[in-house]
């Protein structure tokens, strides 16, 4: 308990608060405890070793433990990651298309208001909750990098490229998000936020904010 | 290897090879210290070329900067202890942190590794040198000079504020003005020279060099480990100095390698740069895995398990650390299946480096292991350096990477693989190796009190780190207002930092002491087995007083052979020519193939890379139309040290080596040292070309903006000039290989030397009318810019064998020939550059088809 | 000696398969072969595995063609086709469930 309290954070990977975000973590844990297991494994050889000299067949360290054990502890972990990976891209079947526009410093966002034009703002991306959202990430100048660590991994903001990312909300609520890509002076204080609003709220929040910037 | 096959002929060179007849000692020793020491007083600084000298020169550097590196870390840590770090500003902290990466990778590792490969191989295959002693010294220099530009930068602050990764476009002119980037890619490349010196001379040592009898199948694994390790440095750092031309030519000419808006990608920086930058990686591990390989067993009383599965290891590792590099770009939204390439090959290459970890694990099973200093900072390896691999597996896993990528987790992983698998290793090595190097004993204490100082420091410090990126924290940011969840964890890395300094400053100062208050040391107090052992503490210049044959690699007893080689029982004892001697021996076998001539003594390398610093610093200073005289010096300089290699070849002779055995001096066709050199550094060549076409072809298909409007050049003008391109330098190697062939003739070569040099001329005149006439503006589109490297790669390449070509009409006058290399050498350089030129006129001509 | 040349080309045919593939998959990508089937799979996805499978092939041939036996000159060149054998089939693996571009 003490160690999950200490994996919170506005910032946390730890502390998902979306599908990708939750299935990265739940990777994370089972990594941590694999890595953990062969840390311990290998230092209790290491100690083991330590004593009168005993005959060693060459073909156990090298080839048994060397070569297959590894493979099969590798082989299963590129499964693991393949599998994940794949049920995280964006497959054209999200709700939502926004765009992420990063320059030297900051970031402008675009929203869909169904009339078929776009809503911008500046430092905040609103999205509907508990639906796929994906994000389409560029940039104006230099590369920059798109990351809200609850919600999905990063994409970076590359000048000429658009970049399309998947994040979802489970819940409604707020989630901070930074550029994670080294931008140049203004590189720390690159923050945005993105709120997820409860979806049948979405259509309301659109035509607020349209209002908003129409101003 | 080609050259080894002749090598097969001296059939007379039986491995049963005769000992000479015991001689004084102190008599050979005199007579060799007169041929082999460094000149006296502060000339001798200068002038010096020895392994010996220029191998501690090049680690103690390389120590100084990692000083340096380690303050500038002090300072990021002392900025991070707090949310609010006012104590720098954010230009001089991206300046610090650009710097620290920089140093630590470009000032201390590689050259560590390099000083460590140069003082020590010699001594461990039981040779008096390295293969080109000029060539040390002249890297050493370029290290000094190029690390020294970017201090004087960092001093000035003007450093590079970058990152120590560069990525265009915040490095290119538009959003980096002034001259910070343009230190980092001119100094670095500067430094870079050493490197493939470095590399050049280490292939060629361990291949040619070994004692006689020591095959291949049997060198110590630290041979191997190096071997590796310059083979992956010809290959890895070719693609870095590409991009770094390419970027300086962007800001200095406004040629648009990297900007999108002219059919440039700022992602060709990104794959050249970790092309090399993860290779980088394993080059610095290998080294270090050498030394574990030779001192664990050591310090085991036994021998390595599992050498052929070593051996094994270092080759899959040598190839698969090539196919890694983009996982240090899985977020840059390449599909998934590429990644996935990369994630595998990624898990991949954890493979080998298990296979060494068991074989070294289950070394300490098989012996006595005890506990000695070595000892200690080996278990600190195995400990840091396990979990550094863990998590670099997960590294290699996409989504976990989509999350921890450019985090702090990441500058914990990279620091417990670095420090881990190259600082501890290396200290480990200093423990073991400084009483070789000064004579001396420690003093006992100080440096376990250091190793317990430097391992709590060290993990104190990065340990807590990974969850520090887990929860968030962003790389390369110098304040965290809103993030206090971040502030524990912060400030006990840097406490814990400062720790780890502390433990550090104290293993210097171990240093220190051994070196000056050290009792003097028995001859070999480790009772290691292998022939860095086998001489006088400390070592002298020459090593050996004469050469270990196949009797003393047989035998692994450095006590009994040192004495015996001392007394001049070995091979080509003394230096009764007054000269540098060595034995060259065949790359597999180790049969003695003949006797090579060292240059002394030369402040030549000196001068040679003084001129290549004006060149860097003319480019730097912006005034490009003076920079090309400082490389008139430099080809100037060059064409006088292979005057001074045909001045030493004029030989010849039989010399004896031992009873019944008579070796030629110096052949000069195909099986030299020199030749060997040339083959090597045509690989590191052939490989910057390959990351050229690389470049044409990622641009072509990958990068937005294309195609381009038609260029002007695609006309009839244009491909007559590029066919008389590709006829001057075929005509060009018709000659080289005729002169090639009628050299021990000697008759009637100074014709068609002269039509090489017409060939390569009519070449260059093409070349000029290209540029002149028919090319597009190489500043409109990264195709014209690409073609004009394209002229430039060769047109540089003419050139040089055109220089080749008069050098050997000048040997033709001077009446040197019959014995020179430089007609081999010419022809080996001139195939080089003809099948790239016309690889380079078929490349243009294809994607003007296409197009 | 041919035998350390040798022990290279397992390993060398790694690279050259996978370069061969990562570079199939950024033409196809650019030049749409995703959106064309052919024998059940997209033309991008069949031109990948042809030059996997090639690549493997030409590794179970140097596997067989170099000779055995204990002796290490021997030994390294087919541990070295072995490693480009395992190296192929590992590293490209993917190349059968993973999203194309
Ligand atoms: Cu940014």
């Amino acid at each position: 308990m003490l160690l999950l309290a200490g994996c919170g954070g506005p910032l946390s990977s730890l502390d998902p608060a979306g599908p990708a975000a939750g299935a990265t973590a739940v990777l994370w844990w089972a990594m941590l405890i694999g890595a953990g297991v062969l840390t311990l494994m290998v230092l209790g050889l290491l100690a083991a070793g330590f004593g009168r000299p005993r005959p060693v067949r060459e073909g156990r360290w090298t080839v048994g433990l060397g070569l297959w054990f590894s493979i099969a502890v590798l082989s299963a972990l590129l499964a693991a990651g393949v599998w994940v990976g794949e049920r995280l891209l964006p497959r054209g079947d999200a709700v939502v298309t926004v765009e992420a526009h990063a320059r030297q410093w900051g970031w402008r966002f675009g929203h869909p208001d169904g009339r078929g034009g776009r809503i911008e703002t500046d430092g905040t991306l609103h999205i509907p909750a508990g639906q796929p959202v994906d994000v389409i990430v560029t940039s104006a100048d230099v590369i920059h990098s798109f990351w809200v660590p609850r919600l999905a991994g990063k994409i970076d903001a590359i000048p000429g490229r658009a970049n399309r990312l998947r994040i979802e909300a489970d819940t409604p609520g707020s989630f901070d998000g930074l550029c994670a890509e080294f931008c140049g002076l203004g590189h720390a204080g690159m923050r945005f936020r993105v709120i997820a609003h409860p979806p049948d709220d979405w259509p309301a929040v659109l035509e607020t904010l349209g209002e908003e910037t129409a101003e | 290897m080609t050259d080894t096959v002749a090598a097969e002929g001296v059939g007379d060179a039986t491995l049963d090879i005769p000992a000479n007849p015991p001689r004084r000692a102190l008599g050979l020793h005199r007579e060799l210290s007169r041929v082999w020491s460094n000149d006296r007083g502060w000339r001798g600084q200068v002038t010096a070329v020895n392994h010996t000298t220029l191998g501690l020169r090049f680690m103690a550097t390389a120590l100084v900067f990692f000083a340096i590196g380690g303050v500038l870390a002090m300072l990021i840590r002392a900025q991070l202890a707090t949310r609010q770090g006012a104590f720098l500003d954010t230009e001089l902290y991206n300046q610090i942190f650009t710097m620290h990466g920089s140093i630590m990778m470009f000032l201390f590792a590689i050259p560590m590794l390099e000083g460590l490969g140069i003082y020590l191989l010699p001594k461990l295959l039981g040779t008096r040198d390295m293969a080109f002693p000029r060539l040390t010294a002249l890297g050493y220099w370029c290290y000094l000079f190029g690390g020294l530009i970017l201090l004087a930068a960092l001093a000035a602050g003007v450093a590079p504020r970058d990152g120590w990764f560069m990525y265009t476009p915040l490095s290119s002119a538009e959003f980096s003005p002034g001259i910070n980037a343009d230190v980092w890619l001119l100094g670095v490349t500067f430094v870079e020279i050493s490197a493939l010196a470095a590399a050049v001379e280490i292939t060629v040592t361990i291949l040619r060099q070994r004692a006689p009898g020591m095959r291949l199948t049997q060198m110590p694994l630290f041979a191997w480990y190096m071997l590796g390790t310059a083979a992956m440095m010809l290959v890895g750092f070719p693609p870095l100095i590409l991009a770094s031309v390419l970027l300086e030519v962007e800001r200095a000419f406004d040629w648009p390698f990297f900007d999108v808006a002219r059919g440039g990608d700022p992602l060709l920086w990104q794959h050249l740069f970790w092309m090399f930058g993860h290779p980088e990686v394993y080059i610095i591990f290998l080294p270090a895995a050498g030394a574990i390989s030779t001192i664990l067993p050591a310090l085991c009383r036994t021998s390595i398990l599992g050498y052929g599965g070593i051996v094994a290891a270092i080759l899959a590792l040598v190839f698969l650390s090539f196919g890694l590099w983009v996982h240090h770009m899985f977020a840059i939204g390449i599909p998934h299946l590429a990644l996935t390439f990369f994630s595998a090959a990624s898990l991949a290459v954890a493979v080998p480096t298990a296979v060494q970890v068991f074989a070294w694990i289950g070394t300490m099973w098989k012996g006595r292991p005890e506990l000695a200093l070595p000892m200690l900072y080996i278990l600190g390896f195995f400990l840091t350096f396990v979990m550094g691999g863990l998590t670099g597996v997960m590294l290699a896993v996409i989504p976990f990477n989509w999350q921890a990528h450019d985090t702090a987790f990441v500058t914990a992983h990279l620091h417990y693989v670095l420090i881990g698998g190259f600082v501890f290793p290396m200290l480990a090595a200093a423990a073991w190796w400084m009483p070789q190097i000064t004579g001396r004993a420690r003093i006992r204490g100080l440096g376990e009190v250091a190793f317990w100082v430097i391992l709590i420091g060290f993990h104190g410090t990065f340990f807590v780190m990974h969850l520090t990126g887990l929860l968030g924290m962003p790389r390369r940011i110098d304040v965290y207002p809103d993030n206090p969840e971040w502030e524990v964890l912060n400030l006990t890395s840097s406490v814990f930092g400062f720790v780890m300094a502390i433990g550090l400053a104290l293993f210097a100062l171990d240093l220190v002491l051994q070196a000056t208050m050290g009792q003097r040391a028995g001859r070999n107090p480790w009772r290691a087995p292998t022939l860095d052992w086998a001489m006088s503490l400390p070592a002298p210049t020459f090593n050996f007083a004469s050469l270990p044959g196949p009797r003393q690699v047989a035998e692994a007893a450095p006590d009994r052979t040192a004495l015996a080689l001392a007394r001049g029982e070995g091979l080509l004892p003394g230096a009764p020519r007054g000269q540098r001697e060595l034995l060259v021996t065949t790359a597999a076998d180790a049969r003695p193939d003949h006797v090579a001539v060292l240059p002394g003594n030369t402040a030549l390398p000196l001068v040679l890379s003084a001129s290549i610093g004006a060149f860097v610093l003319l480019m730097l200073a912006g005034l490009y139309a003076l920079a090309p005289v400082a490389l008139v010096a430099v080809a100037a300089l060059a064409w006088r040290w292979h005057r001074g290699l045909a001045t030493l070849a004029a030989g010849g002779a039989m010399v004896a080596v031992a009873p019944r055995l008579a070796l030629p001096v110096q052949p000069g066709r195909g099986r030299s040292l020199t030749h060997s050199g040339g083959v090597a550094l045509l690989v590191a060549d052939g490989t910057l070309f390959a990351a050229l076409i690389f470049g044409v072809a990622f641009l072509h298909v990958v990068a937005p903006g294309w195609p381009p409007p038609p260029a002007a050049a695609e006309t009839a003008t244009g491909a007559v000039l590029l066919v008389a391109l590709a006829v001057g330098l075929g005509v060009a190697a018709l000659a080289a290989h005729v002169t090639e062939a009628r050299q021990p003739a000697g008759r009637s070569l100074a014709g068609w030397a002269v039509l090489g040099l017409a060939g390569n001329g009519a070449a260059l005149l093409a070349l000029a009318l290209l540029a002149g006439w028919v090319m597009d503006d190489p500043t409109a589109h990264a195709r014209d810019a690409l073609r004009g490297v394209l002229a430039g790669y060769v047109g540089l390449h003419a050139l040089i064998c055109a220089l080749m070509a008069a050098f050997v009409l000048d040997q033709i006058r001077r009446g040197e020939v019959p014995t020179s290399g430089a007609p081999s050498g010419w022809r080996l350089w001139q195939d080089f550059a003809t099948a790239t030129g016309l690889v380079a006129v078929a490349v243009v001509l294809g994607t003007a088809a296409v197009a | 000696m041919t035998w350390l040349p040798r022990a290279l080309i397992g390993p060398g045919l790694w690279a050259v398969g996978f370069a061969l593939v990562y570079g199939l998959h950024g033409l196809g990508c650019a030049l749409g072969w995703s959106t064309q089937e052919v024998a059940g799979m997209t033309l991008h996805r069949l031109a990948m595995v042809a030059a996997w499978v090639g690549t493997l092939l030409a590794c179970v041939v140097v596997v067989m063609w170099l000779p055995g036996g204990p002796d290490p000159t021997r030994r390294l060149p087919r541990i070295g086709a072995w490693i480009g054998l395992g190296a192929t089939i590992f590293t490209l693996l993917p190349l059968l469930v993973a999203t194309s571009c």
